[in-house]
């Protein structure tokens, strides 16, 4: 069952706050955060936060298509290496 | 499953599989950005250079395998006694990526160094779990374990394929742990956010 809409979005209070002082310049190397079950807000968009996956911080940047999903889809505790190929990186 | 190491002077393309019907096709097993795209750059060969193969796809099946047709495979007995061996091509086959686009091949091995010169391990992997491509860091002087930075102009700066290195800003490392979910006073933050559900019940009736 989805969560009750008059409810609104969950997201833990601290996130909220280090989101603010983000865009106050703070976290420059990003917000690190542990909340993998924290809703992404239209607020976040453009911050990079750490999200812990029980072994290390990978580093999410938030874009509009995040928007509604959970950190924690960002951040995979299962590792699979792949192959490399002729897959490319893009530096943005 | 271990990733069969490319060197720099070949790239990995795929693996057989196996046989597929008794015409002499063969499943391959892809690793390229599109299963298509192990036919793209031409004859592929073998890890030791002995065989040669000009694929032709003839069926994509699903997670990334495909069925294949080579001339140099007569029979099922051919297909069916390579399975396992890789596909190589030359790194020289592969187009030349975009303007700050870099084959991940390329970019593993890497140097890292700070703004001011300091060295900062190398480029183990590459990895895109959704929120944009990141470069993991080993070996860190003074660091346990790896760090990812995110794969950004202002994280990393510059780029030398040619040199062997690149730049990493030092503030994107996270070199530094802060106390965990905590606030001001050491207590442990709450989870939930401010609701005033007094006022949304009001606004609803």
């Amino acid at each position: 069952m989805p969560r009750s809409v008059w409810k609104g979005p969950f997201v833990d209070r601290y996130l909220l706050k280090k989101a603010e002082e983000s865009q106050e310049g703070k976290h420059k190397g990003g917000i690190k955060s542990w909340s993998r079950r924290s809703t992404i807000l239209p607020q976040f968009v453009g911050l990079t936060f750490n999200v812990y996956n029980g072994q290390k911080f990978i580093p999410v940047h938030v874009t509009e298509d995040m928007v509604g999903h959970k950190f924690g889809e960002f951040s995979p505790t299962r590792s699979y290496y792949g192959h490399g190929a002729d897959k490319k990186a893009k530096r943005k | 499953m271990n990733a069969p190491k490319s060197d720099k002077t070949h790239i990995c393309l795929g693996a057989f599989a196996g046989a597929h019907g008794v015409k002499g096709d063969a499943k391959i097993k892809t690793f390229t950005e599109t299963p298509k795209g192990i036919a793209d750059y031409g004859p592929v060969t073998t890890e030791d250079g002995a065989r040669t193969f000009t694929l032709s796809i003839v069926k994509v099946l699903s997670d990334g395998f495909v069925i294949a047709r080579a001339p140099e495979l007569k029979s099922r007995e051919d297909a069916q006694a390579l399975k396992a061996a890789r596909l190589y091509v030359d790194r020289a086959a592969l187009p030349a990526p975009d303007e700050d686009e870099f084959y991940l091949d390329d970019l593993v091995g890497l140097k890292a160094f700070d703004e001011n010169g300091a060295p900062l391990g190398e480029v183990r992997a590459v990895y895109n779990f959704g929120a944009g491509d990141l470069l993991e860091l080993g070996d860190i002087p003074d660091v346990k374990g790896v760090r990812l930075v995110p794969f950004t102009k202002e994280a990393v700066p510059a780029v030398d394929i040619n040199a062997g290195r690149v730049t990493v800003s030092r503030a994107f490392l996270d070199l530094e742990d802060e106390p965990v979910l905590k606030n001001e006073d050491g207590q442990l933050v709450s989870n939930d956010v401010d609701v005033d559900l007094d006022a949304m019940r009001q606004e609803d009736s």
